[in-house]
């Protein structure tokens, strides 16, 4: 097999490497600005310097050429190189900044080149704390600039498009930006423009940067010169923290990163999985926090006499299983849905199924021409499949309110179907309504109960995308009756962490009270004298994962590991573009 | 105003493409005869020659914008470059961008009112063994400038005469 020799290491390898992804997937270091794995490498920041050079091999032989000492000979390429486009051969050796000195040193001058323009407005910059410039200069970097003179100034807070600020003084010129426009998203938006040191990454005159991706230029910016017009100067990195989840507005199951202050959700990122959305991810998904944040549902809503009323919990159950009880079965109906997680809607589907009532029904939330053929899809619910692979009843728009016309009490589980016209509020008049929702919507206005339940924020559970693939969210915010603190399955940031409810930047007002959907279904079963009672979604999805065939062998754990499963789905039911 | 290429243009195009295996290496030759019809390549003519070329407007941009030679804004019928670094500087190539500021009545960088000049200061342009010099809108360069010979330059193009390419002799040494 083929050998390299990594700073007097040796490792075997097969296939084509580039030498700066070979070693960084050893888990070291070599720094770099303008390499990105998902796309080309110009070798234009020059900050991945390595030397490089490859053992002799006797032509005869094939052996090993040896000097006096018995140590094999090198021949060192003629200058140092850059590793990202430096492909691994047979036989290599590599030195990188840990052994070499000369490495270090061209490494550290190259930073000195590349801040002598650079501003010192770390203070005031986005990117600070997530920087890789700030990050690379404290390692590599020289202590101080020996430059004396003026810096060139360019232009500064530019809004290249609707969603991405410019400030091209900070721009270190690695061309990632443009290089996402033109190998990515294929919108070639963007290019490098004037000469010399005074170039700068900009859109054609008069052209707008309205990519649907371009807040993936944000992300893959190495420093601050582009950053987001909506997150600008909302939240230092270090004061969030960061939670894994998945995104709920469309059915690819992008998966995605929280950042999350004061139970705030402050701005959704793009995490990486090979195997769904690689990198990126849509800009429609990011607006995505406010979803979290806005406009929730806290405690219990009942209408009386016509007037919507803030209700507690024991009298919002009791009111619904009383409405249950009294409610001929067949005039019962359960609408489940695409929108909320497995979890939910077996919990829900367990209780109705042991009262003996219909099996619950469900409709695809469909937006034509909101599929690109990268990371939108049509479907616009996040586990239209799950609800397929549970064996809820799929109906279309007219199948539903066929159903609704025979019922006399609908349960809808977060599902806006009024809003996104399956049914008009009339046709739920003179019916007894309860929905079970995250968000105010024409559809909570018009039902009788509403019960607040949990977001995708604030509850781990799954979710299966339009390929097939279930993956699973973290509990990213805290409710009223979840703490950080105590629940080690959450993550902390600093304030979280250090601050007290005395501090002025912890409120209380941030936790929205609402119960996941699972300990609803528990109440509501203890109120009917059923015996139902789920611990978690973790729980939920082991007894799944047993009981029906289509989820066998998933499980929080396995998809952990693996960054979700992929389940057997019918092609035909696949929405998938 | 919207451009337009004329046929003449258009058929010139086709044929720089067909030189090259593909249509990116184009933008350049493409560029030059946009600037040759109009007399500048502004964004709108940038917008032109990617829609022509069949190539994204950021990438004509970009193009367009790193060479100097391009106009990127309208220009005088006649552009006079002028030298002024460092052999021409020391030959006086200040004194004659200063004689031409005040001849024509404008600084470096505009153009005339009536159209006809503009003057730029610009650095070297390889010919400085013919210091101080001038370079005539992207074309003939105009060689061992005093302010007579810049004075009879100015009326000849302002007569619309041709100018004459310059044949200057390497210096001979016989001892070499």
């Amino acid at each position: 097999m083929p050998e390299i020799f990594i700073d007097g290491h040796r490792y075997e390898f097969e296939g084509e490497h580039k030498v700066l992804q070979f070693i960084q997937d050893l888990g070291k270091e070599v720094p770099f600005f303008c390499y990105h794995p998902s796309m080309t490498a110009p070798a234009n920041c020059r900050q991945c310097m390595v030397k490089a050079g490859q053992y002799m091999k006797s032509r005869e032989t094939g052996e090993y050429e040896v000097d006096e000492n018995g140590d094999r000979v090198i021949r060192w390429f003629p200058k140092l190189q850059t590793s990202c486009n430096l492909m691994a051969a047979d036989g290599m050796v590599i030195l990188t900044q840990e052994t070499d000195e000369q490495v270090k040193r061209a490494q550290k001058d190259n930073l000195e080149l590349i801040l002598i323009n650079h501003p010192l407005d770390c203070p005031i910059c986005d990117q600070a704390g997530e920087c890789p410039l700030q990050i690379q200069t404290y390692k590599y970097g020289p202590e101080g600039s020996r430059f004396e003179v003026k810096k060139v100034h360019k232009p500064k807070r530019i809004q290249l498009g609707p969603r991405v600020v410019l400030d091209a003084e900070r721009c270190i010129n690695c061309t990632r930006c443009t290089r996402f426009t033109q190998e990515i998203s294929k919108t070639h938006q963007l290019t490098i423009t004037s000469r010399g040191d005074k170039n700068y990454p900009t859109t054609a005159p008069g052209r707008e940067f309205d990519d649907p991706y371009s807040l993936n230029t944000v992300d893959i910016c190495p420093v601050g010169a582009l950053t987001s017009a909506d997150f600008r100067f909302k939240a230092r990195v270090w004061e969030m923290n960061q939670t894994p989840s998945i995104d709920i507005t469309n059915g690819k199951g992008t998966n995605i990163d929280l950042w999350t202050r004061d139970n705030l959700i402050l701005r959704v990122t793009p995490r990486f999985n090979a195997d769904v959305n690689d990198h990126w991810m849509p800009d429609a998904g990011r607006e995505a926090y406010k979803i979290f944040n806005e406009n929730r549902i806290s405690r219990p809503q009942q209408k009386l006499d016509g007037e919507k009323v803030l209700s507690s919990w024991n009298n919002a159950i009791a009111t619904l299983s009383e409405q249950i009880e009294d409610t001929d079965n067949t005039k019962i109906l359960v609408i489940a849905s695409p929108h909320a997680s497995v979890e939910e809607n077996y919990a829900l589907n367990k209780y109705t199924n042991l009262l003996g009532l219909n099996t619950p029904v469900f409709t695809p939330h469909i937006e034509e021409g909101t599929g690109d053929g990268f990371l939108l899809s049509d479907d616009v619910a996040p586990n239209t499949n799950g609800c397929r692979l549970l064996g809820f009843k799929e109906l279309n728009k007219s199948g539903i309110c066929k159903e609704i016309q025979k019922a006399e009490l609908v349960l809808i589980l977060n599902d806006n179907l009024v809003d996104r016209s399956v049914i008009t509020a009339d046709q739920l008049k003179n019916k007894f309504v309860a929905v079970f929702a995250t968000n105010n919507s024409e559809t909570s206005e018009v039902a009788d109960l509403v019960i607040p339940i949990t977001t995708a924020a604030e509850h781990a559970a799954s979710y299966v995308n339009v390929d097939g693939r279930i993956q699973r969210t973290y509990r990213a915010k805290e409710t009223k009756y979840t703490n950080r603190r105590i629940d080690l399955e959450m993550s902390e940031g600093r304030l979280d962490r250090y601050g007290t409810n005395f501090d002025n930047w912890v409120t209380e007002d941030n936790k929205i009270d609402c119960m996941p959907m699972w300990e609803i279904v528990n109440n509501l079963a203890d109120a009917t004298g059923i015996d139902i009672n789920f611990r978690g979604g973790r729980e939920i999805m082991d007894e799944i994962a047993s009981s029906v065939s289509n989820f066998s062998g998933v499980s929080f754990a396995a998809m952990d590991e693996h960054a979700g499963i992929q389940l057997s789905i019918k092609k035909e039911t696949s929405t998938s573009k | 105003m919207a451009y337009e290429f004329t046929k003449e243009d258009l058929q010139e195009i086709e044929t720089i493409k067909a030189k090259y295996p593909e249509v990116m290496p184009a933008t350049l030759p493409a560029l030059w005869v946009a600037q040759r019809r109009f007399g500048h390549v502004e964004p709108e003519v940038q917008r032109l020659v990617a829609e022509t070329l069949g190539l994204p407007e950021a990438h004509v941009h970009g193009v367009a914008n790193f060479y100097t030679q391009y106009y990127k804004e309208k220009k005088g019928k006649h552009v006079l470059d002028v030298c002024t670094c460092l052999s021409c500087q020391l030959c006086g190539g200040y004194d004659i961008l200063h004689h031409l500021e005040e001849k024509l009545g404008i600084k470096a960088g505009e153009t005339t009112e009536d159209g006809t000049f503009t003057l730029n200061q610009v650095e070297c342009l390889g010919a400085c063994g013919y210091a101080p010099m001038l370079q005539v809108t992207n074309d003939k360069y105009v060689n061992h400038l005093t302010k007579e010979k810049a004075d009879e330059l100015v009326e000849k193009l302002k007569n619309g005469d041709e100018l004459e390419y310059e044949q200057i002799k390497m210096p001979q040494h016989k001892n070499i």
